[in-house]
């Protein structure tokens, strides 16, 4: 006993609604009918144009200042519209299997001898049922078009040859080109030399940088808890003030303390009769430098974690210890230790992955300088994002910068990932040994 | 709002008539479907063919309802709101004006153009314009070519020509002179080595007092090393890439120069940047600077009276050669309003606009008959600019000069701070480039 079910398929398959309407639902199947009439009007206007685009991203480069708009093709808007349709598309086919498996579902009801839902009925089930399904289904669309649409395009353009100065439309057209740009950055050169070795700064600069923090947090925090220390108040707020300041401010400033001839750090080490150091024109000090001011205005977060977390250790725990006989050293590493670094790991993990793409810090300070005549538009200072800035905005070279963003994607991706499973893992035990 | 009486029923007129101007001007939507996607609405088409203007008693008009947009460096912005006022008032066309730095512009109008946010007029500096014709940006200077051509320098019009068709509409001519500060100096050093020789009776580290500062790491401002002594960056007039002339034998000699005067400026060139540079030349305690004309304004300010500005001093005997270029206005193709673009170009860059900017910025004029005029011609400033214009050469304006920069600034840098030598530095610097070129050019 199955004719319903499978006539109603079957009619919807055919046509969204057929099969709704067959059931006697008549204004849910009017409404069907009417989305597919919309969308098969729209695909027919548009899905051979999108499908010519994606494919060849436009065939008639602007040769003549007077073309208007229409005449040519700009390979990129035509990336972004055919990408567009295809993702209605995908919408399209999704609601489409949707239907096929409501008439399918609702045919089985009435195989079963069951009352169909009139619409005033299915809308009620809707809003008491799949309430949560029925509202999100509105910001998943937008999501769609205004997140994850951008992504999948700036994806593919490091894919195509989208660069300056010989693929920049409308004056000139943009091809697919696969791999290619990967392998000039991997394996050409005068691309890989400066991609491994901005490459292998980033890494050395997110693991000192989060290290120094952090135990710089650690010790001042402990520092300020000690039980002798007074007016707590006060070193506290002394010691988040960098991190009130924005940084906007305090690292231009910080960039005219550091100059090696007129900076004042290098005048009052003059008074001492020590020399200066090249704090920002030499590629090691520079360096050196942007790590320790990093520590200026990283260490106070650090400081108020710690210290958070020092007040959740239950005191019981030091009384036990000392009526044991332990020293102040051993409490800190038996107990304050494990129990901060428990607690505070996936902060810590987060952290250094902030701190791969710690774009104000070197922007700000360095601007990436000093220069490195072998670096491909790079300074000896530059992390993977700050070169990706200047590669998009300084040279326009567009599929390069996006496949750099795509590898530290992958690198910020895998430490995220690895973080949220160990957060996972901790959560199934009790106690750290 | 205290307006005498018929100025007030004209602007009360003017509104209303831009008002109705707009509502009745507004062109269909082109209507959206595959190829519309926030394309502006083409314009009668015929008006953007060039040409068939719409002439009036032997005058280009504006459109009716028409809005500009241009962009503008934030060192100039003066001169060109004066210009937006003076325009808007002659024609009725609301000019409406963001701070992009000049370099900027044509990278902004490759990406905004084609959406219809670009500006409608741009500037750009001449050694861009071949990539930004070529790519079919711009508009062709076709309605006031003649007159351009009449009234304005002739390298300032080959400057404005790409291809034989010009573009542009010259707006001032640039070159990096000596500025000193006449209070110390009362004549220029005629030769580095006479500098050189003051700069040890001057220069004064422990008291921050030096002969002469300038941005020392930078390529730009150091050409004079490389060309005086027969160098030179790309070939054939700065057109080919693999020839390539920063290590031909005499630049080494000339950079020795370069290099010797590190002993009247002890300081890693990285160390001097611009803003402290402007403070203690304002304030007397640097006696000469090389720079370019955008910097006029704020020394004269600072200095009045004796600020002097001359032709650079000989290298090794032989005259200095600087870089030079043109900025030139020129009207986007994307422009819905190709008239007014053109108007206002036009309007922009006329004898007393350009007598305008000099007297807001300082800059050098490239219209012939303001060259002649007293403001210029009893300006010791520009006169010392033209000077020294007379002995420059253009930059190149090949892409690959992009590539030029990082490379050899780094090589500065060696030669300046860890006393490289020249040739050596140079021939690297040269290997970089030819590497940095093959990445440009892999596809």
């Amino acid at each position: 006993m199955s004719r319903h079910q499978t006539r109603a398929t079957i009619l919807s398959s055919l046509l969204m609604g057929l099969g709704q309407i067959y059931n006697r639902q008549f204004v849910k199947g009017a409404l069907l009918v009417l989305f597919e009439a919309v969308s098969v009007t729209y695909f027919i206007l548009n899905l051979r144009y999108a499908l010519w685009g994606i494919v060849t991203l436009g065939e008639n480069p602007r040769t003549a200042a007077n073309m208007q708009p229409g005449e040519y093709d700009h390979s990129i808007f035509i990336l972004i519209q055919s990408l567009i349709t295809l993702l209605y598309l995908v919408v399209f086919l999704i609601i489409y299997y949707i239907n096929i498996r409501d008439a399918r579902k609702i045919g089985r009801e009435r195989d079963q001898g069951n009352k169909v839902n009139n619409f005033k009925q299915s809308v009620r089930y809707i809003l008491d049922y799949k309430f949560a399904q029925a509202f999100l289904s509105i910001p998943a669309i937008g999501i769609l078009f205004f997140t994850v649409m951008p992504i999948i395009f700036m994806v593919m353009i490091a894919f195509t040859n989208y660069s300056s100065p010989n693929h920049v439309p409308p004056g000139k057209l943009v091809d697919w080109v696969g791999f290619d740009t990967f392998k000039n950055l991997l394996a050409l050169k005068s691309w890989s030399h400066t991609f491994y070795g901005v490459l292998t700064w980033t890494i050395i600069w997110a693991v000192l940088s989060t290290v120094t923090t952090y135990f710089g947090g650690l010790l001042v925090a402990l520092l300020i808890n000690q039980k002798g220390i007074r007016f707590k108040g006060f070193w506290r707020t002394i010691l988040i003030i960098p991190y009130a300041i924005p940084q906007l401010i305090s690292l231009l400033v910080m960039r005219n303390m550091f100059n090696g001839e007129f900076g004042p750090i290098n005048q009052y080490l003059g008074y001492f009769g020590l020399g200066g150091l090249p704090w920002l024109t030499d590629p090691f000090w520079a360096k050196v430098t942007v790590i320790i001011v990093n520590m200026w205005v990283g260490i106070p977060v650090s400081m108020l974690l710690i210290m958070g977390v020092l007040t959740t250790i239950p005191r019981d725990m030091y009384e036990a210890a000392e009526v044991d006989g332990a020293s102040g050293y051993q409490k800190f590493r038996i107990i304050t230790l494990p129990m901060i670094l428990f607690t505070t790991a996936p902060t810590l993990i987060a952290q250094f992955a902030g701190n791969i793409n710690n774009f104000n810090m070197i922007f700000l300070l360095t601007g990436g300088d000093p220069v490195k005549g072998d670096y491909q538009y790079a300074g000896a200072t530059d992390l993977l994002v700050t070169w990706l800035y200047k590669l998009t905005l300084n040279q326009n070279r567009y599929n390069m910068a996006s496949a750099v963003g795509i590898i530290i994607f992958l690198i910020i991706a895998s430490f995220s990932i690895y973080n949220y499973r160990r957060t996972k893992s901790f959560k199934e035990e009790d106690m750290i040994q | 709002m205290n307006f005498k009486k018929p100025f007030r029923k004209a602007l009360v007129l003017i509104a209303a008539v831009t008002l109705v101007a707009s509502m009745t001007a507004c062109s269909p939507k082109s209507s959206g479907g595959s190829k519309g996607a926030n394309t502006p609405a083409p314009s009668n088409a015929a008006e953007n063919k060039g040409g068939n203007a719409v002439v009036q008693d032997g005058e280009l008009m504006p459109e009716a309802g028409a809005e500009l947009l241009v962009w503008e460096s934030r060192e100039e912005v003066a001169f060109t709101e004066e210009i937006a006022r003076q325009f808007e008032e002659k024609y009725g066309v609301k000019v409406k004006i963001e701070e992009v730095a000049a370099t900027d512009q044509v990278a902004k109008l490759t990406t905004d153009g084609p959406s219809g946010l670009g500006a409608d007029v741009v500037i750009i500096p001449h050694d861009h314009l071949g990539n930004t014709a070529a790519s079919g940006l711009i508009l062709e200077n076709d309605v006031f070519a003649e007159e351009t051509k009449k009234n304005n320098t002739e390298a300032s019009i080959i400057g404005a020509t790409f291809d034989g068709k010009l573009y542009g509409y010259p707006r001032a001519a640039e070159t990096t002179a000596l500025f000193y500060n006449k209070s110390i100096l009362p004549e220029p050093p005629k030769s580095f080595e006479e500098l050189i020789d003051f700069g040890r009776t001057f220069t004064d580290k422990s008291k921050k007092k030096y002969a002469l500062m300038w941005e020392a790491g930078n390529m730009y401002f150091n050409y004079p090393f490389i060309a005086s002594g027969g160098g030179y960056l790309f070939g054939d007039n700065g057109t080919n890439k693999d020839d390539i002339g920063l290590a031909k034998e005499g630049v080494a000699e000339a950079m020795k120069v370069y290099q010797s005067l590190a002993e009247i400026l002890p300081m890693n060139s990285g160390d001097i940047n611009p803003d402290i540079k402007r403070g203690l030349f304002g304030a007397g305690d640097v006696a000469m600077d090389i720079n370019g004309p955008w910097e006029v304004a704020g020394y004269k300010d600072a200095l009045g009276e004796n600020l002097g500005v001359a032709p650079l001093p000989t290298v090794n005997g032989k005259t200095a050669i600087t870089f030079s270029g043109i900025k030139i206005y020129t009207v986007s193709s994307f422009t819905q309003y190709p008239n007014a673009a053109k108007l206002y170009a036009q309007f922009a860059t006329t004898k007393e606009a350009q007598l305008l900017l000099n007297e807001k910025i300082g800059s050098v004029p490239t219209n012939l008959e303001a060259l002649e005029t007293d403001q210029i011609k009893n300006d010791p400033i520009v006169s010392g600019f033209a000077e020294q214009a007379k002995n420059s050469e253009p930059m190149p304006s090949i892409p690959e000069m992009a590539n030029v920069w990082a490379p050899v600034n780094a090589a500065m840098a060696e030669i300046w701070n860890n006393k490289a030598d020249p040739k050596v530095a140079m021939e690297k610097a040269i290997t970089q480039i030819k590497d940095l070129n093959d990445g440009l050019n892999a596809e």
